[in-house]
C-alpha cells in the first residue's frame, strides 16, 4: 500500500488531468460510487463471484459433455430440483431430501430395483409434478445417451433396465443386476432431474406438447429442440421454456457477458424456501478483478486464492468472514506407465514408494499452500470424516523420508552417479534389482507437464524438484494452459506419438471431484476413461466391481487401502475448491463439498 | 497514382495478409498436439465423446480439408461456433468488440487530447523544470506495466477515495455501457495514462525537430509570431509521425485491452482472445486472430491515408 501511495504521489499532477477529462467526456463530472453490488447494504440480494473466467451458458439440466460442466450445473439444479440431491450442506455428504423432489428410494431386497416415492410438488406454472416428468427424462436420456455429457458406457442409463410408472407419485426402476444402493442411489440417481413434460414435451416453439419422448425418434427430436433453445443464450429471458420450474429460484435474467439473476420462485413448494429473493451470479475475468469487488463491498460472497490467505485480516476488517471450502476430491500426479522410457521404471512398486516417500505433503500443504490444502494418501478424500477412508491410507503408509527413499533405491540396484541422480546398477528381476524392462545404465529420471497459470502449484512442483533431488531422482517441470496438459497427456500405447510424457498434473484446484460415493471406476479399472497413466491392477479392477455392486462397505475400505499401497499415481495434498470470503452477516449454511452453491440455503442475519 | 489505385492495391495486400494469417494460425493451432477435444471436454470426459466431439467439429478430417471448410464458411460470414461458449463466433464477437472499441477509442480520444498539448508544452519548454518533471512522469508510466497503474488508480480512486467503482460496467451493449459511465472511468484512465506516457514524448520529439527546421526561421524571419508559426506549421508538420505510429498502435492498443479488461472485469475482445488461446478454442482463436488482423491492416492503412491528408509529400511520394 505504501509503494502504490508513493508511486500515486510522483504521478498525482498527471492522473486528475486524465480524471477531469474523462469523467468530464463521460459522465459530466457526476462522480459515481465504489458499491456496485448489494455488497451487503441491500438485505434483498447477494452477490455471488462465479468462478474465474467462467461464463454461464447452458441452462439445461441435459446437455452434453462441453456443457454439463459443474457451474453450468449449479445454476439449473436451483432451477430444476434433482430427483435426489447428495450435497454435503449438513457437514457430511448425504441424501438432502429437503432439496429433493423424492421423498423415499425403497430397494428390492435383491437389490435390482428401486421404488421411488415423489413428494406432492407443483412445477411453478401450477401444474404437479409426477412420475411422467420423470419418465420424460429417462426417456430423452435413453434416446440420446451418446450425447448426454453424464453418460459413461456401462453405467446410467445402461444399468436401467425399465421404467415402470405406479401411479403419479410412484415409480419403479429396474436395473439390469444388482447394485449397491449407496451407489445407485448417489451416483446414478442423482443424475436425473425432472423435466416438466406438459411444457417441454414438444419439438419447437410452436409445435404440440406430446407424448413422443416414448418412441426413440421423438425423444431424439424433443432433444434436439431443447438443446437448440438451450444455445440461444440471448433468448433466456423471453424463452418459455425456462419459465417453468421446479426449484427455490427462477429465472430472473440471464446476460450473454456471464450475469445471471436468479429470483425467488413464488410457488416453489420444496424443503429449501429462500429467505433471499434475489441472487446475482457475477462472472469474473481475472482474480485480481474479483479480489478488487470484494475490497470495495460489491461482492457479498467471493473468494481469494491460497496465495494470499495471509492478507485474511484485510477482509475480516472489512466485515468478510474467511471460510475455506473444501471440496470431495483427490489430487495426484498420473504416471505414464506406457512411456517406453520411464514406464518400465515406475512400473515397479519400490520405485513409486521412493517417490512418494520424497513428497513432503504436510511441508507442501502448511507452507506452500498456506494452510488450505490436505495431505492425501489414498484414493477417498481425506479433507472430510467419511465411512469410506481406510486407516491405511489415513495412516499414510509412506510417510516423507528422502532418506528411506535412496535407501529403496540402493537396495533396488541403483546407484548414485556423478551428478547424484540414480542409476540402475544392477539389472534383472530379483529382489534386489531394478525389475523387469528396466536397462543397466538408465538414469530415474522424470518430466512432467504441469498446469500453468498457478504460483502455488509452481512453488509445489519446485518443493518437489527439490526433495526427489534429495533423493536422487531428477525430476523437470515443463508447464502448459491445463486444456493442454489434458490435450497433451492422454492415455496411450507405448507404441504412439503421444506417449512421450510422463507425469501429468492438471490439479491446482484439484485433480478429481467426485460423485457422493467415491469410486474410482474412471480412474483406475484398467481402460477408465480418465485413467490416463493406464494403470491396470487386476485387484482394484474386482475391487471397484465390487464396490458399485456389494453392499459391504467394508469392499470400498480395502480398495482405498489397495492403492494408498499400491501409488497409481503421486499422491499430493488437496486443496480447497476455493478459499471463500463471505459478508459476516450471511449466514445459515455449510459450503458443499460437492463444489456446488445452494443460494436457497442462505440468509441475511437481523 | 491515384488515391482509389492506391486504395485498392493497399486493399489487396490487406487480404493476402488476412489469408496468409489465417493459413499461418490454422496450421500451428493444429500442429499442437493431442487436439482440443480432451482440453474443451475436462478430465472426466470419456472416449467415445472425445471421438463425437472431432466428430462433430470435423477435427477428424485431413488439415486442407479443415481449412477449406473454415475457409469457405469465412467467406460466407459463418466463422465457426466456440467451443468454450457454444455461441456462433461472429456473434460472441459481435458483442465483445464494440465493447473493445467503445474502450480503446475512449482510451486513444482521451490519451491523444492530453499527450498532444503536453507534448507541444514541454517541446516548447525545452529544458525547463517543468519539462524534466514531465519527462521523468511520462517516463515512468511509460516503463510501469499498464496491470500496475491499474492497480494503483483502483487503490486511490476507488479503494481509497471512493470516487469511482472498480469495475467496469456490466452491460452487454454499448448503449448500456454508456449508462454507467463511471465504471468506465478507471478503465479508461488506466489505458490512457499509458497512451499519454507514449505519444507526449512523440510529440516532444517531433515538435522539437520542426522546431529547428529552416521554414520555422524563415516564417519568424517574414514576421509571424513564435504562436502563429508553432500553430500553423510547426504542430501540423510534427504531428505526422505521431498519426503514423497511432495507426501502428493498434494491436498494441488491443494488447492493452487484455490487461485492462481483465483487471476491471470487462469481457471484450482481448479476454475472448486471451481465454480462446488458454482453453484451445480453435474456432474463437481464429476469429479473434482474423478481428485482429483486420484492425491492424485498417489501422496501417488509416495511418497512411491520414498521413497523406496531413502531409502532401507523403501522397507524393507514394506515387
Amino acid at each position: 500500500m505504501t509503494a502504490t501511495r508513493t508511486a500515486m504521489s510522483t504521478r498525482r499532477w498527471l492522473l486528475p488531468v486524465a480524471a477531469a477529462a474523462t469523467t468530464a467526456l463521460l459522465a459530466g463530472c457526476t462522480g459515481g460510487s465504489a458499491d456496485g453490488g448489494s455488497g451487503g447494504q441491500d438485505r434483498d440480494s447477494v452477490s455471488y463471484a462465479l468462478p474465474v473466467n467462467f461464463t454461464p451458458n447452458w441452462i439445461l439440466p441435459l446437455g452434453t459433455a462441453q456443457t454439463l460442466n459443474t457451474n453450468n450445473r449449479a445454476i439449473s439444479s436451483t432451477l430444476w430440483e434433482p430427483l435426489i440431491t447428495y450435497d454435503g450442506s449438513t457437514g457430511t455428504i448425504a441424501w438432502n431430501k429437503d432439496a429433493s423432489i423424492a421423498t423415499d428410494a425403497e430397494f428390492a431386497a435383491d437389490g435390482t430395483s428401486v421404488t421411488i416415492t415423489l413428494g406432492d410438488r407443483t412445477w411453478s406454472d401450477g401444474e404437479p409434478i409426477t412420475a411422467r416428468d420423470v419418465e420424460f427424462w429417462y426417456n430423452l436420456v435413453t434416446a440420446n445417451k451418446e450425447s448426454w455429457g453424464s453418460y459413461n458406457e456401462g453405467q446410467a442409463p445402461d444399468d436401467w433396465a425399465s421404467f415402470e410408472t405406479i401411479d403419479d407419485t410412484h415409480f419403479v426402476l429396474t436395473f439390469d443386476k444388482a447394485y449397491n444402493p449407496d451407489w445407485m442411489l448417489a451416483n446414478q440417481l442423482s443424475l436425473i432431474t425432472p423435466l416438466p413434460q406438459h411444457a417441454w414435451g414438444k419439438t419447437g416453439a410452436d409445435a404440440e406438447v406430446t407424448d413422443d419422448d416414448r418412441t426413440p425418434a421423438g425423444a431424439q427430436a424433443i432433444w434436439a429442440y431443447l438443446n437448440s433453445a438451450s444455445e440461444a443464450l440471448a433468448d433466456y429471458d423471453s424463452e418459455e421454456l425456462w419459465t417453468v420450474v421446479s426449484g427455490p429460484y427462477a429465472l430472473g435474467s440471464f446476460s450473454t457477458a456471464g450475469e445471471v439473476v436468479l429470483e425467488e420462485n413464488d410457488a416453489y413448494d420444496g424443503g429449501e424456501v429462500p429467505t433471499i429473493p434475489t441472487v446475482n451470479l457475477l462472472p469474473f475475468a481475472s482474480s485480481d478483478a474479483e479480489e478488487n469487488a470484494l475490497r470495495s463491498g460489491e461482492l457479498d460472497y467471493g473468494y481469494i486464492s491460497a496465495s494470499n490467505v495471509d492478507q485474511s485480516d484485510s477482509f475480516t476488517e472489512l466485515g468478510y468472514q474467511v471460510e475455506p471450502w473444501s471440496g470431495w476430491s483427490i489430487t495426484y500426479m498420473p504416471y505414464n506407465f506406457e512411456n517406453p522410457g520411464i514406464g518400465p521404471v515406475v512400473s515397479q512398486l519400490y520405485a513409486r514408494q521412493a517417490v512418494q516417500m520424497s513428497v513432503d505433503q504436510d511441508s507442501l500443504a502448511e507452507v506452500v499452500f498456506n494452510g488450505t490444502a490436505v495431505p492425501g494418501y489414498g484414493p477417498v478424500p481425506q479433507a472430510q470424516d467419511s465411512d469410506f477412508l481406510s486407516d491405511t491410507q489415513a495412516d499414510n503408509p509412506y510417510p516423507y523420508s528422502t532418506e528411506d527413499a535412496a535407501a529403496l533405491l540402493a537396495a533396488h540396484g541403483w546407484e548414485p552417479n556423478a551428478d547424484g541422480i540414480m542409476v540402475c546398477a544392477d539389472a534383472g528381476t530379483e529382489a534386489d534389482q531394478c525389475g523387469a524392462g528396466v536397462a543397466e545404465g538408465t538414469v530415474f529420471a522424470l518430466t512432467v507437464l504441469s498446469q500453468s497459470g498457478s504460483t502455488v502449484t509452481d512453488n509445489m512442483m519446485s518443493e518437489i524438484q527439490s526433495s526427489l533431488r534429495e533423493t536422487g531422482i531428477d525430476f523437470s517441470i515443463e508447464t502448459a494452459p491445463v486444456s493442454s496438459v489434458l490435450s497433451q497427456t492422454p492415455a496411450c500405447e507405448s507404441t504412439s506419438p503421444d506417449c512421450d510424457w510422463q507425469l501429468s498434473f492438471f490439479g491446482t484446484a484439484g485433480s478429481w471431484y467426485f460423485n457422493a460415493f467415491p469410486t474410482g471406476d474412471s480412474l483406475f479399472q484398467t481402460g477408465g476413461s480418465a485413467n490416463f497413466g493406464s494403470y491396470s491392477n487386476p485387484e482394484v479392477d474386482a475391487l471397484i466391481s465390487a464396490a458399485t455392486t456389494s453392499t459391504d462397505n467394508e469392499t470400498i475400505l480395502e480398495y482405498s487401502a489397495t492403492l494408498a499401497e499400491d501409488l497409481p499415481v503421486i499422491w499430493l495434498p488437496s486443496p480447497n475448491y476455493q478459499v471463500s470470503v463471505i459478508n459476516e452477516s450471511l449466514v445459515g449454511f455449510q459450503q458443499d463439498s460437492l463444489a456446488q452453491f445452494h443460494p436457497a440455503q442462505w440468509s441475511w442475519t437481523e | 497514382m491515384t488515391t482509389s489505385a492506391y486504395l485498392i492495391r493497399r486493399l489487396a495486400q490487406a487480404v493476402a495478409v488476412i489469408l496468409i494469417v489465417t493459413v499461418v494460425v490454422f496450421c500451428l493451432l493444429h500442429a499442437l498436439p493431442g487436439g482440443p477435444a480432451r482440453g474443451i471436454l475436462g478430465a472426466q470426459a470419456t472416449a467415445q465423446q472425445i471421438e463425437a466431439f472431432n466428430r462433430e467439429q470435423g477435427l477428424d478430417q485431413p488439415l486442407p480439408v479443415q481449412y477449406w471448410r473454415y475457409l469457405t464458411r469465412m467467406f460466407q460470414g459463418d466463422l465457426g461456433t466456440s467451443y468454450v461458449f457454444t455461441s456462433p463466433v461472429s456473434q460472441l464477437i459481435a458483442e465483445r468488440l464494440p465493447k473493445t472499441l467503445l474502450l480503446t477509442v475512449l482510451q486513444a480520444v482521451i490519451g491523444i487530447l492530453v499527450a498532444i498539448p503536453m507534448g507541444m508544452w514541454q517541446a516548447m519548454r525545452r529544458n525547463r523544470p517543468v519539462d524534466y518533471v514531465l519527462t521523468g512522469a511520462s517516463l515512468f508510466a511509460y516503463a510501469a506495466p499498464v496491470f500496475f497503474l491499474g492497480l494503483v488508480l483502483i487503490v486511490v480512486f476507488n479503494q481509497t477515495l471512493v470516487w469511482f467503482p472498480s469495475q467496469a460496467p456490466r452491460g452487454t451493449t454499448v448503449a448500456q455501457i454508456l449508462q454507467d459511465p463511471a465504471g468506465l472511468v478507471l478503465p479508461v484512465m488506466t489505458g490512457a495514462v499509458a497512451m499519454v506516457a507514449v505519444f507526449s514524448r512523440y510529440m516532444r520529439s517531433s515538435m522539437l525537430e520542426n522546431l529547428t527546421e529552416d521554414y520555422v526561421r524563415t516564417a519568424r524571419a517574414g514576421g509571424a509570431s513564435r504562436r502563429q508559426t508553432v500553430v500553423r506549421h510547426v504542430f501540423r508538420n510534427s504531428l505526422t509521425p505521431v498519426v503514423a505510429m497511432l495507426g501502428y498502435y493498434v494491436p498494441v492498443l488491443f494488447g492493452g485491452a487484455l490487461v485492462v479488461e481483465q483487471l476491471f472485469n470487462y469481457p471484450g475482445m482481448g479476454l475472448l482472445f486471451w481465454n480462446a488461446a488458454q482453453s484451445s478454442d480453435y474456432p474463437l482463436l481464429l476469429g479473434c486472430v482474423l478481428v485482429i488482423s483486420v484492425a491492424t491492416v485498417i489501422g496501417s492503412l488509416g495511418a497512411d491515408l491520414l498521413q497523406a491528408a496531413i502531409d502532401p509529400r507523403v501522397k507524393a511520394g507514394r506515387s
